[in-house]
């Protein structure tokens, strides 16, 4: 069989924590993560099941390593978190945990917060982690974590603190319960300079809340998107996906979610992962893995979003997400826009380690479609050209576009369906978490991996993050 | 392309190889997998398609960061 990606990789014993070798191995088409620990036995955890083929979900990358780190090599990958010079990308987004306090106490959270055992940290202290996340890292998207933070009232202050340092994409993720019952006070983070809002939504039925956030929801997660509309504030719907609770409601929440466009821009769901909070169901079974994501969109939406729209990432690892970005006309039609899973000349960023490419590279990528005539005699308006000489790259149904009416409807938004497949304590593969371009800044000011610092042990032990919570 | 065309004709372009007035025509042009129809001068012996400097750093640049995978 072809395995593109390396077999051999490292993990962690689920227990103990220690550092252990992992393999992954393919069979039929499903993979599995296989680690054995001296002191607690072996370890199997699915990783992958069925199409697209993981051994076609690739997207190398040179590695780039951080200029400015914080944490010194010593213990090896991955304890030397801060980042580390033997980490492979930079930053594109950090994280910071603006408190603790939390006004839900939701089956799941990675955070595993609303203990209210710690002081929210005081804005000095957040600046001076952002400056020197911003030294570390440059200036990359910020999201405003918590717990809550918008039981801060302060957060617009924090908001406009980021955008002094340098952060100019400033997102708020939120659970939205103050955004539906406080109009203010999204007008307020937006004058403050808030770009989006990172909303906690799971689902169209207030069952899938109850279950996985204690109560019926449903109707303050709507407001809050309207007063986010009104506010001038975009949104990022965020799904956690929990098998048997909500996985076969991907397609309902596509469907609401472009109902809710342009103040949605898109949805990103996040299947869950045994950190922090979770239900208590650690096996395989409740694992709901990328690629049946990808095949439960295109069945559940019925053909509106597809596998093929689906990409790797150009930034992290290409076994952490993917992605489609689509022009959304008027009447609810979606058109993928961009390569997609099938594009050879976007397999690749040799040398480029995920950085955007040059213009000057993108430019030879203008081309004449290949089957279809040069030009036509005598000339046609373009809204009477046909599909009927479309070639073989052009998308199915779809006719060639107005570049006026592209750029217009662009303007006005365009949508974006992503997944990230978090990592945890089971399934962790090294080679992923070097890749990882998400970092949390540390209330001691490290940078650290996302998923390396939610890691919890089987026992609850944190790899990084420690009770005493964001305000020591 | 500007150095061998001259102006002149319907377009004000002349195929300076074919020595024949650029006509406006339909052209498709593809990125990555999204095909655009636009009307620009093209000669129609050679074939030949003239892309004026302010659409390729304009829009033509403006659709290539839209369209650019990250």
């Amino acid at each position: 069989m072809d395995r593109p990606y390396r077999n051999e990789t490292e993990s962690l014993c689920p227990v103990c924590l220690k550092r252990i070798r992992a393999t992954r191995v393919f069979q039929g088409d499903e993979v599995f993560l296989v680690k054995e620990c001296g002191d607690h036995g072996p370890f199997r955890t699915v990783i992958w099941r069925g199409e697209p083929p993981m051994a076609e979900w690739r997207r190398p990358k040179e590695p780039v390593r951080p200029e400015v780190c914080y944490g010194a090599v010593d213990a090896g990958c991955p304890f030397d978190c801060g980042l580390c010079a033997a980490h492979e990308q930079l930053p594109c987004s950090v994280l910071i945990e603006v408190t603790d306090r939390c006004n839900l106490h939701c089956a799941v959270c990675f955070a595993d917060s609303g203990r209210g055992e710690t002081e929210d940290p005081p804005l000095a202290r957040i600046s001076w982690l952002l400056e020197r996340a911003m030294a570390a890292a440059g200036p990359c998207n910020l999201q405003l974590s918590g717990g809550e933070p918008t039981l801060r009232d302060d957060l617009p202050d924090i908001v406009d603190a980021a955008r002094r340092i340098g952060y100019s994409f400033i997102q708020v993720n939120t659970n939205g319960l103050r955004l539906a019952t406080d109009i203010g006070y999204g007008r307020w983070l937006r004058a403050a300079g808030l770009s989006s809002v990172f909303l906690q939504f799971d689902g169209v039925e207030d069952e899938i809340y109850r279950l996985l956030r204690g109560r019926a929801l449903l109707d303050l997660k709507l407001q809050a998107v309207r007063n986010c509309g009104e506010a001038g504030l975009g949104v990022v719907l965020v799904p956690t996906l929990v098998k048997s609770v909500n996985t076969g409601s991907v397609g309902a929440i596509v469907r609401q979610a472009l109902q809710l466009a342009p103040t949605v821009r898109g949805i990103h769901f996040q299947p869950v992962s045994y950190f922090g909070r979770f239900p208590e169901q650690r096996g395989d079974e409740g694992r709901f893995t990328l690629p049946e994501l990808m095949r439960s969109l295109e069945e559940q939406t019925g053909g509106l979003v597809r596998v093929t729209d689906f990409s790797p990432p150009g930034c992290e690892h290409a076994l952490c997400s993917f992605h489609a970005t689509y022009m959304h006309s008027a009447g609810g039609r979606l058109r993928p826009i961009g390569a997609g899973k099938g594009d050879g000349c976007c397999s690749a960023d040799p040398g480029a380690g995920g950085v955007r490419k040059t213009v000057e590279t993108v430019s030879r990528r203008w081309s004449l479609p290949s089957e279809a005539p040069r030009f036509f005699r005598p000339p046609l308006p373009a809204e009477n050209l046909c599909c009927d000489v479309s070639g073989p790259n052009t998308i199915p149904g779809e006719g060639p576009l107005d570049l006026d009416l592209f750029l217009n409807e662009i303007a006005a938004g365009s949508f974006t369906i992503s997944a990230m497949a978090f990592q945890d304590a089971e399934n962790l593969d090294l080679e992923r978490l070097r890749g990882c371009c998400i970092s949390v800044v540390s209330p001691d000011g490290m940078l650290v991996p996302f998923c390396a610092y939610n890691l919890t042990g089987r026992e609850g032990r944190g790899l990084y993050r420690r009770r005493s919570g964001p305000g020591q | 392309m500007t150095e061998e065309t001259t102006s002149g004709g319907e377009t004000g372009w002349i195929c300076n190889l074919c020595k024949v007035p650029l006509e406006v025509q339909t052209i498709r042009l593809q990125y990555s997998r999204t095909i655009f129809a636009l009307h620009l001068p093209a000669c129609p012996r050679c074939g030949m398609i003239l892309i004026a400097e302010e659409l390729a750093t304009g829009k033509m640049a403006e659709a290539e960061q839209i369209l650019e995978d990250k």
